[in-house]
């Protein structure tokens, strides 16, 4: 072992800049719809990033660093931002009766007979943000995990510490709770009659 | 499932699994094939594929607020070492 402790440190330390850097704005971001305050969400990223640094010299390079640094976001948002916000622990989301709840309204209901696609792309980009934040946590999470950030299932689960089958069926649950919301959003904006 | 056939009703239901890319071939194959096929179930297909790629490009942030990369630079700074030897 010719290397000193402060070698190693200046190398580990680099190594956690170049690598972990580029992925901040996505942790920002998680982290803003996981609060859904601007605030609350830097703090969170300081508090994972300095964690992060912390067990660094634990991760092993090669394997998912993305993965593990949103295990810490999500373990570092539960202790502290959950039980500040204290939002009930809902479980219970919409039933399965209404699995194309909204391309069937926006196929029967859409303004001037426009393509249900289209319909989606005139929700302006703060309306989607607010749908997908309105969600309750349970649902919110493996939605934002999956469609925003691109997580498997199985990184899914390993990040939230959860059953791979709580995690297929939450997101299930969560995207047609999304799909509700962003229905709404159309009314409310008159993109589509009714 | 509306002007469907009988394996729609298959194939919707796995519509979730396919786009999410979470299928193994030989179901990710058969799913291919009736969407080849059948009209209705490949605008259904679209349209939840639409749906995630908009929920994807709407609700992902580009950028740092201002200050905050600074700030955890020099939180870097302040805090000991990594291999908490010092």
């Amino acid at each position: 072992m010719a290397q000193t402790t402060a070698e190693e440190d200046a190398k580990l330390r680099a190594r956690f800049e170049r690598d972990v850097v580029p992925l901040l704005p996505a942790l920002y971001g998680a982290a803003l719809r996981m609060t859904r305050n601007p605030a609350d969400a830097e703090d969170l990223v300081q508090d994972t990033y300095l964690r992060a640094f912390r067990g660094f010299a634990g991760f092993r390079e090669g394997t998912n660093l993305k993965a593990w640094l949103y295990r810490i976001l999500t373990n570092s948002y539960i202790n502290t931002y959950r039980k500040k916000q204290r939002e009930p622990q809902i479980v219970e989301g919409p039933d399965d009766a209404d699995d194309w709840f909204l391309y069937d309204r926006l196929g029967a209901r859409s303004v001037e007979g426009s393509a249900e696609e289209e319909v989606l792309d005139r929700i302006p980009d703060a309306d989607v943000k607010a749908a997908l934040e309105s969600l309750p946590e349970n649902f919110r999470m493996p939605v934002l995990l999956a469609d925003v950030e691109g997580f498997s299932y199985k990184e899914i689960a390993e990040i939230m510490d959860t059953p791979i089958g709580t995690v297929m069926s939450r997101l299930h649950r969560g995207r047609k709770a999304l799909e509700k919301a962003l229905w709404e959003t159309a009314r409310e904006r008159g993109l589509v009659d009714g | 499932m509306d002007e469907c056939g009988p394996n729609c009703e298959e194939t919707l239901k796995e519509i979730e699994r396919f786009l999410d890319g979470e299928l193994d071939a030989l179901t990710e194959g058969q799913v291919n094939h009736h969407l080849s096929d059948c009209n209705p179930c490949l605008g259904r297909a679209e349209f939840r594929r639409h749906l995630k790629d908009l929920v994807h490009e709407k609700c992902a942030e580009q950028t740092l607020p201002p200050g905050l990369s600074e700030k955890l630079t020099q939180l870097l700074r302040s805090d000991g070492s990594p291999t908490g030897t010092y």
